[in-house]
């Protein structure tokens, strides 16, 4: 099995960290997993994206046109991946920042106000950890357990503090009644 | 031994610490900054040598003097800035020195652009220096061989007195992958018979590539083809699968050789008999396999990102014993594993006619 995540949001989300966590669960799963961002001017304020490729087996290319699975938290990143999305994908999008739309017929949406769970908690800075909450709902293959462990590892002893707050949004973006 | 998730070019960074590099001289280009933005923090709590030049030129030839006191030393940059150190590659060959040199090679030509590419292959491997004198050129396909290829490159420039290029790319460098680092795995070399350590207690030595006899010239340049002679024996390494009975062989270099695997196990399932090559040192270059693989009617596809530079290398072992296409993109996303097999489908149906 292979499968592969886009995920995207404008510059300063914190997608290419989400993403790093993403590939970090993977692989404490001790499944074979690659990341690799957009890099270049792109970074500066327009959309960021990177995509995280997951496999049982080597992975077969590290860098695809189409995904199983977009994780999208803005507009702009919704309009530019809707149609990189494979014919039975998903699309799982931030619904405080995209316009819940259905272009088209052929993948699976799932609209959550990640956003504004984000600023319950108290920031709107983790919309990307309650992202990979909402992610780990709908892909059966993500355990909640690894992203814990994940976010524990990236974060580091340098930013042990932050921890609870993070576990706290991962769980309440699992926890997530989904709009699909 | 713990796996890390780490990038390509933090990778080559902390094997370059790992491997006892003492010294590391860069200047910042895109896509390989990490690898001097890590070493600068990294080098001064370990108390070695970091300084970001004024230049590439000046890293290289920075590079030049710290080797030719028998210290382990590096440089690393990208492509159009790696063609500016051509010239001083040539003289650390002629003053058989051994340079570390990692290229993470971005497109041309010119300023070309940060996508990745592959279009370095002939600087590297033929070079862009004067004189006959050849580099060692490794090339890495995933970040694990970033950190074990580090190793090696260390290793081989002081054991054969050679400078050696880690040939990288931007995919590479910009990518995460879980990898594991062992210890530095090779013996450390006795420079004591040549490196320039101050003439205390022994005659004075000098280290230079001026040569005005013709005789002795002659001697030299014979004795750096014999050595790289030795080299080609020794270290010629590459990777190969289900060759044994394949028709076609698909052939890559560094960071393209997962697709190709991934690709000839579709044309697998297709019923095509498909296996893969892959040259690890692009020089030494695994000239006599590929003849041997040819001279078994094998046929084989080239698959690079960029006009076609190993696939003259290619054409060349095979001597016209069996037939070989090119399947290439010049720059940017990656041949994807359906690309590369719809082009290989047509290709066969077109008996080799033409490249696709």
């Amino acid at each position: 099995m292979e499968k592969n995540f886009i995920l995207a949001g404008f510059g300063g989300q914190g997608i290419l960290l989400a993403g790093t966590i993403l590939a970090n669960a993977f692989m404490l799963d001790d499944k074979n997993v690659t990341w690799y961002p957009c890099y270049g001017a792109e970074m500066r304020g327009g959309t960021v994206n990177c995509e995280v490729v997951v496999s049982d087996t080597e992975v077969s290319s590290v860098h695809k046109k189409d995904c199983d699975y977009a994780l999208v938290l803005n507009q702009q990143s919704f309009d530019r991946f809707i149609n990189n999305v494979k014919s039975g994908g998903t699309i799982i999008a931030n619904s405080n920042l995209v316009e819940i739309t259905k272009p088209r017929e052929d993948i699976k949406y799932v609209f959550a106000p990640m956003g504004k769970l984000a600023e319950d908690l108290g920031t709107n800075k983790v919309t990307n950890v309650v992202s990979l909450g909402v992610l780990s709902s709908c892909v059966n293959f993500i355990s909640i357990e690894a992203l814990k462990l994940a976010v524990e590892k990236v974060l580091g002893d340098k930013k042990k503090d932050l921890l609870p707050l993070n576990i706290k949004a991962l769980q309440a973006g699992a926890e997530l009644i989904l709009q699909v | 031994m713990e796996k890390v998730l780490i990038k390509g070019n933090y990778a080559i960074a902390q094997a370059a610490v790992k491997a006892g590099c003492e010294c590391y001289f860069g200047y910042p280009i895109t896509p390989q900054s990490e690898i001097g933005e890590y070493l600068s923090g990294e080098m001064q709590k370990l108390g070695r040598g970091f300084v970001c030049a004024e230049s590439e030129l000046a890293a290289i030839n920075m590079v030049i003097g710290a080797v030719s006191t028998g210290a382990k030393a590096m440089t690393s940059s990208s492509s159009c800035a790696v063609a500016l150190m051509q010239e001083a590659l040539s003289y650390a060959c002629g003053d058989e020195l051994p340079v570390v040199l990692v290229n993470v090679m971005r497109a041309g030509p010119g300023l070309g652009y940060i996508y990745p590419a592959q279009g370095d292959y002939n600087q590297s491997v033929y070079g862009g220096g004067n004189g006959d004198y050849k580099i060692i050129v490794i090339a890495p396909s995933t970040v694990q061989e970033c950190i074990d290829y580090t190793y090696k490159a260390f290793y081989l420039a002081h054991k054969y007195r050679n400078p050696v290029i880690l040939l990288a790319d931007g995919l590479l460098g910009q990518m995460m992958e879980p990898a594991v680092f062992s210890d530095y795995p090779y013996p450390e070399i006795d420079n004591s018979s040549w490196a320039l350590t101050g003439v205390k207690n022994r005659p004075a030595r000098a280290i230079y590539s001026l040569e005005p006899s013709e005789s002795k010239l002659r001697k030299r340049i014979n004795h750096l083809f014999e050595k790289f002679e030795i080299i080609t024996k020794n270290e010629t390494a590459w990777e190969e699968f289900d060759t044994e009975d394949a028709d076609i062989i698909l052939t890559a270099f560094g960071s393209m050789t997962r697709n190709i695997k991934a690709a000839a196990k579709t044309l697998r399932e297709k019923g095509i008999k498909a296996g893969c090559f892959r040259p690890i040192t692009l020089n030494p270059f695994p000239h006599k396999r590929i003849n041997e693989l040819a001279g078994q009617g094998k046929d084989f596809i080239v698959v690079e990102m960029n006009m076609g530079q190993m696939f003259k290398d290619i054409k060349y072992a095979v001597e016209g014993q069996s037939k070989v296409a090119l399947v290439n993109r010049s720059v940017g996303e990656w041949l994807r594993v359906e690309e590369i097999v719809s082009a290989v489908e047509k290709i066969m149906e077109k008996n080799y006619a033409a490249s696709v």
